[in-house]
């Protein structure tokens, strides 16, 4: 092949790293080996062969196109479009506290973790709404989230494994055995179907009304992350944002940070409708939904339609294992379910809980570990 | 048959009944010539299995398809150990001992459709069909069948493939792939068909579909694309529709019985409702005024 050829896809494969896209070197050469094998004079035949070799997801698609066009054929490219700088991943605390930056923490040698405290303040800071919470309470808050074990609802697989207890005979073991017996299956081996972690999805409201408590609760979803396969984890405010892979991540700040840079619209308004239908429509329709456990974190304010919610609620529900919704203002012992949004979601809400302190936080694992029946209340 | 070139692919897949764009034949076609599996992906009913089925007819090959599910395992997937016969030749050698490579041998074995299609003397295009409802841990089993097209069995060493299948592996997206199974193949998303196109495999997949009823059917699925749907209509359903109206002996469509019919377009009955009272005459004068 000529040179020409191999450094125009050399090259174009760096623009593609550059867009994103994960090309390595093994892609390259099934790309050239590709082409050595179409017309190159046909331009769809080269953009196809390119394409097919260079591409792995749907969601690199946009993107190769936008470097095809911009590389070989020259044309005027669109820049990408990229949403604002968050704001930084503070929270507004009360009594004019302010929420320290990130970097900042890091660069202090002498800002360790805190120190853990005794049980009594230990149990005062668990009840404590995190709205009322100092920046020193929050730290000692999110070692405590760390410790709050996501007990993950759990599901029978359909995964046949040994097992000392098991039901049905495991042939494979029972022959190999039965050699030294002459035949006789006398030592037999079961193997039985063991429970597994069921699919957890969890869509978390990230609006100016939540703002008090979307950092503890990425936390929390930050741990619920950690704690196995199975887990997805998006946010919405005025749109919907996948955070799983931002979230996966081991240290907890670094995940919050990832998490806030790849959230445009960070405390914005609230289109709960809007969300849900194009979780439903994009996520949902690929059976992400189908027979997990469904947590959304909201106040349940509208700006839209409750209607919408409504109908995208009972599409959810349908789909899922079980529903469960976390109201942090429903730990206010006045709360009545009264925003549109949040009256019109519930009758298709299996476990409607809080989620204001490390407190609820726990009965929230609880809550999920203990779901056993599809839709059970 | 081998392929020579992509125009020459094309051709013998519409002879095989499978119209398919430019895109997806380039696809087919480097697949085989560098002999390496494709993924497909795509909304649902828009022919990802149709396609390997296609690919099968036009090479002339047997097509070997593995549908997979959660819980697949190896013994359901690559080969099991034919149990009853070893154990009843153990007792058949009753006095005389029986050497542990004796019971492992090749005769009993079981083959599944993955050893299967590594062994098979003739071409073998090998469909696995719907990749992502297997449990991921399937996927590493795969990993040894689709970069080096051979199988290790513990007990009786590696089998080569005699000659290499083609390979084409279809996933809904119910949960993405692992990288290391996405690195072994190409990569092709099949998208919803142009009118024009989906016309043409309406006519060559009903025969006897009157022209206009044809054009008008497709014309409406694809109005019912731009609507806001739970579950948009594939080509599948497309195909089935027109089916369903010719056997009714419809020459062209109307509001009356597209109302009638309308269920095997859309399978959600919340679809259905929105259409049935918002969009449905509209749509069908739009079809009408199309063809």
């Amino acid at each position: 092949m000529a040179d020409a050829v191999v450094r125009h896809v050399v090259t174009f494969g760096r623009v593609l790293r550059e867009a994103g896209l994960e090309v390595g070197p093994g892609r390259l050469v099934d790309a050239l080996a590709g082409l050595d094998r179409v017309d190159l004079t046909r331009r769809d035949d080269v953009y196809w062969t390119l394409r097919t070799t260079l591409v792995t997801r749907r969601e690199e698609l946009e993107p190769f196109d936008r470097a095809f066009s911009a590389w070989f054929l020259r044309a005027p490219v669109q820049p990408p479009v990229r949403g604002f700088a968050p704001p930084e991943l503070g929270i507004n605390l009360p009594q004019g506290a302010t929420a320290r930056t990130d970097a900042a923490r890091l660069d202090k040698p002498d800002d360790r973790e805190p120190t853990p405290v005794g049980w009594s303040a230990h149990e005062l800071l668990r009840r404590k709404d995190f709205a009322a919470m100092t920046p020193e309470e929050l730290a000692q808050a999110r070692l405590l989230i760390k410790d709050i074990v996501a007990a993950r609802p759990r599901r029978r697989s359909r995964r046949l494994r040994p097992h000392r207890n098991g039901r049905q005979l495991d042939l494979r073991r029972l022959a190999r055995r039965s050699l030294a017996r002459g035949g006789d299956p006398i030592e037999r081996s079961f193997r039985r179907r063991l429970d597994v972690p069921r699919k957890l999805v969890v869509l978390c409201d990230i609006s100016g009304s939540m703002e008090a408590y979307t950092r503890p609760l990425l936390l929390f979803l930050h741990a619920v992350v950690g704690s196995g396969r199975g887990v997805e984890a998006f946010a919405f405010g005025t749109r919907l944002t996948r955070l799983t892979p931002a979230l996966a991540t081991r240290d907890p700040e670094q995940a919050l940070d990832a998490a806030a840079s790849s959230v445009v619209d960070w405390a914005s308004g609230t289109r709960i409708g809007t969300s849900l239908k194009a979780f439903n429509d994009l996520w949902g329709r690929r059976a992400l939904t189908r027979g997990a456990v469904v947590v959304i974190v909201s106040d349940g304010w509208e700006r839209e339609s409750a209607t919408l919610v409504a109908g995208e609620m009972a599409r959810l529900q349908r789909a899922a294992y079980a529903v469960v919704w976390v109201n942090p203002l429903k730990g206010s012992p006045e709360y009545q379910p009264l925003a549109g949004g949040m009256r019109a979601a519930l009758p298709f809400v299996d476990r409607f809980v809080s989620g204001h302190n490390l407190a609820s936080l726990e009965e929230l694992a609880v809550v999920l570990g203990g779901i056993e029946r599809r839709h059970a209340a | 048959m081998s392929v020579q070139t992509i125009d020459e692919l094309e051709a013998s897949l519409r002879e095989a009944s499978y119209l398919p764009d430019r895109g997806l034949a380039t696809a087919l076609y480097l697949a085989q010539r560098l002999e390496k599996p494709l993924l497909l992906e795509g909304e649902a009913g828009v022919g990802k299995t149709e396609a390997a089925k296609a690919l099968a007819r036009s090479l002339d090959a047997r097509l070997i398809r593995l549908q997979c599910y959660e819980g697949l395992d190896v013994a359901h997937a690559v080969y099991e150990w034919n149990y009853s016969r070893q154990l009843l030749h153990i007792r058949a050698a009753q006095e005389g001992t029986v050497a542990e490579e004796e019971l492992f041998g090749r005769e009993f074995l079981i083959s599944r459709p993955l050893l299967e299609a590594i062994e098979s003397e003739g071409p073998v295009v090998l469909l696995i069909d719907e990749i992502d409802r297997a449990d991921d841990e399937f996927e590493a089993f795969l990993l040894e069948v689709l970069s080096d097209f051979q199988i290790t069995i513990p007990e009786i060493g590696t089998i080569r493939a005699v000659r290499k299948p083609a390979v084409v592996l279809t996933s809904n997206r119910t949960r993405e792939l692992h990288d290391a199974l996405k690195r072994r193949c190409l990569f092709h998303w099949i998208g919803h068909p142009t009118l024009e196109r989906e016309i043409e495999i309406v006519r060559l997949r009903v025969p006897g579909v009157p022209e206009r009823l044809a054009a008008q059917a497709a014309a409406f699925v694809q109005g019912l694309r731009g609507l806001d749907l739970a579950k948009p209509p594939g080509v599948a359903e497309t195909i089935d529709w027109a089916q369903a109206l010719a056997a009714l002996g419809r020459q062209e469509l109307d509001a009356a019985v597209v109302e009638e019919t309308l269920g095997s377009v859309l399978k959600y009955h919340e679809d259905f409702e929105l259409v049935r009272d918002r969009a449905l005459v509209e749509l069908v004068e739009q079809a009408r005024a199309r063809v």
